[in-house]
């Protein structure tokens, strides 16, 4: 069920009527229910993946407690008779025995995940290596059907399983309220990706109807789907044409053409994450904010920071700092400080860990070189950003750049958003081959004249669209810059008067309904991130 | 605590670590500077932080990393 559907928002007033008529005991049992329910409607017997995540991740989390509790329980009653030595080697015992029990966690999801989606991509190099080496095997493909959330819920359980691993959370003491939380069914489809300690605890506690709450959770959802289907949806069919059909484009067009697509994910993706974490309000769940105003970013490390926050952030916390903090790397330093000096010699493991960690971001969207380029891509600028920042800072004093003044912050902003466009062709365009001619024909194709030629910059849009998109994009920019300044939005308008506020849900509801692309015969356009 | 305190400065001349309770929450300190750190402290102080010990709650203050340090160094024994 597409979050911008008629049959969805059926289901979700179904589902908190429910909610706040029964007893407050029962609701996450009504939670756990319609989030089955959901994810039976919209892929029926892929269900098993689900609940094989769920199962497995759970017991995983159980038999980390149980080694932890029989190490405990020996220290405990052998505390006197111990000798220290003997104590450490205890320790060292349990910590393999939980690393076994995480590792087979971890291969059996990652393993079904990588199965499922990359397979055919690993066959497709293979079977063209064999060609090229004039081999004749050729591996046959199958056809996979990806279960709805794959790539969300195994991330999300498998932080749940190292946590426990850590001693960061105790393991989950029941296994239906656990599923609750693999499956909760507003961020099943497109995240954001939860940490165990942040939502499961809200997930199952009770919550009482309260107004405000409902009030601020029916905002957001109204900005979401203002976002999706005025921004994101009047986009999408110029993005496509341009993206389709690039040859038959001018540079400046293919260029403008990946802006408009980058402006398009943002809100297609922050929309349909701003409608989830709208519902979870109405309930009195807080789901993590995924989106910081991306666009205000002033360097390519900055924009992740502000987006998809719970993907990075758990690529962070999951890959990058074990790799980075490994023995490995330990071992990798001071090899390198011998070759490189102190200095770049220092860098030069967590350097390795972030390529690394950006390469995973990159395929985590997907099963293509494309999606290798694209996490290269944003992993280099982030590697030269971090390499060249003292060299920055002495020129900047050198030549006396004040960098905090907005002059410099804004040249620094159109610089990062030019750079995520650019990395935009490698995440849209149809392969990485169409990604490079794209680029090739922007450059080859560019005429300067262009600018200054409204048809070319009209992108063959209707004038009308094109008002109606300007008018959306000024608002999205004003409700950013006043986050940006840290004004709570839905705060302040519940100070206003109620003309006004009144006023603006009109407006809100009336745009929705009258600027929305609806398409012919009412088919959303489907989330770009449900295929994830 | 002086040693910590010239290792953070080196990374941010223009950030009081005296005062700041907040480093990681307040973004103070980023992912690249946790891992320079960390390599630092454990070598200095030899003990061994992963990135099971890399919580907000040991990194948001300097008494915080003193006590993180502190409780390595004596399991460590």
């Amino acid at each position: 069920m597409a979050f911008t559907s008629l049959n969805f928002l059926l289901f979700v007033v179904a589902v908190l009527l429910v909610y706040f008529l029964v007893p407050k005991k029962y609701q996450w049992v009504v939670l756990l229910l319609a989030s089955y329910a959901y994810y039976w409607i919209s892929a029926n017997k892929l269900v098993v993946f689900l609940l094989f995540t769920t199962v497995t991740t759970f017991y995983t989390g159980h038999f980390l407690g149980k080694s932890n509790e029989k190490y405990n329980h020996l220290i405990e009653i052998n505390n006197d008779t111990l000798t220290k030595d003997q104590k450490k080697i205890l320790r060292a015992e349990n910590k393999n025995r939980k690393k076994r029990i995480l590792l087979t966690a971890v291969i059996l999801n990652f393993g079904v995940l990588a199965v499922i989606k990359y397979f055919n991509f690993f066959v497709g190099n293979f079977n063209a290596l064999f060609s090229a080496l004039s081999i004749d095997t050729i591996i046959p493909t199958f056809e996979f059907l990806l279960p709805l959330g794959i790539s969300f819920y195994t991330f999300q359980s498998i932080g749940y399983v190292i946590d426990v691993y850590r001693g960061k959370i105790e393991p989950d003491r029941n296994i239906a309220k656990f599923a609750l939380f693999v499956s909760f069914f507003p961020q099943i489809v497109q995240g954001p990706i939860s940490r165990y300690s942040q939502l499961a605890s809200q997930l199952y506690e009770s919550h009482s109807f309260d107004y405000t709450r409902v009030k601020f959770g029916a905002q957001l959802i109204l900005w979401g789907l203002f976002k999706k289907m005025v921004i994101a949806d009047r986009l999408a069919a110029t993005v496509s044409s341009v993206f389709d059909g690039y040859q038959n484009y001018a540079g400046i067009q293919i260029f403008i053409g990946a802006v408009m697509y980058s402006l398009q994910v943002y809100c297609d993706f922050s929309g349909g994450i701003d409608i989830a974490r709208g519902i979870a309000q109405i309930m009195g769940i807080d789901l993590a904010e995924n989106f910081k105003r991306p666009f205000f970013a002033e360097s390519i490390s900055d924009f992740w920071r502000r987006w998809h926050i719970s993907l990075s952030s758990w690529m962070r916390d999951y890959i990058f700092y074990p790799l980075s903090l490994s023995a490995g790397a330990v071992k990798l330093g001071r090899t390198s400080r011998k070759i490189m000096g102190a200095h770049l010699g220092k860098l030069f493991p967590t350097f390795l860990a972030m390529l690394i960690t950006f390469l995973v971001v990159g395929i985590w969207h997907g099963a293509s070189w494309k999606y290798v380029a694209y996490g290269l891509y944003n992993g280099v600028f982030i590697f030269a950003e971090v390499l060249f920042e003292p060299l920055v800072e002495k020129i900047n004093r050198k030549f006396q750049i004040n960098p905090k003044v907005f002059s410099w912050r804004l040249l620094n902003i159109i610089i990062t958003i030019v750079l995520v466009s650019i990395g935009r062709y490698f995440s849209h365009a149809a392969s990485l081959k169409v990604a490079v001619r794209m680029l090739y024909r922007t450059v080859a194709a560019f005429d300067f004249y262009d600018l200054l030629n409204i048809k070319i910059l009209q992108m063959g849009m209707d004038p009308k669209d094109i008002y109606v998109l300007v008018g959306a994009v000024l608002i999205l920019f004003i409700v950013g810059l006043l986050q940006e300044i840290g004004i709570s939005l839905r705060e302040k308008l519940a100070q206003q008067n109620l003309v006004f506020r009144w006023s603006i849900y009109i407006a809100a509801i009336f745009s929705i309904l009258i600027f929305g692309v609806y398409g012919i015969g009412f088919d959303p356009v489907s989330f770009i991130y449900m295929g994830f | 605590m002086e040693f910590l305190l010239q290792l953070l400065s080196d990374l941010h001349p223009d950030v009081d670590f005296v005062i700041n309770h907040k480093l990681i929450d307040d973004g103070l300190l980023d992912s690249f500077d946790i891992v320079s750190l960390v390599g630092e402290i454990n070598d200095h102080f030899k003990i061994e932080i992963t990135a099971d010990d890399l919580l907000p709650d040991n990194f948001n203050s300097v008494e915080a990393m003193l006590t993180l340090i502190k409780r390595l160094q004596t399991e460590g024994d």
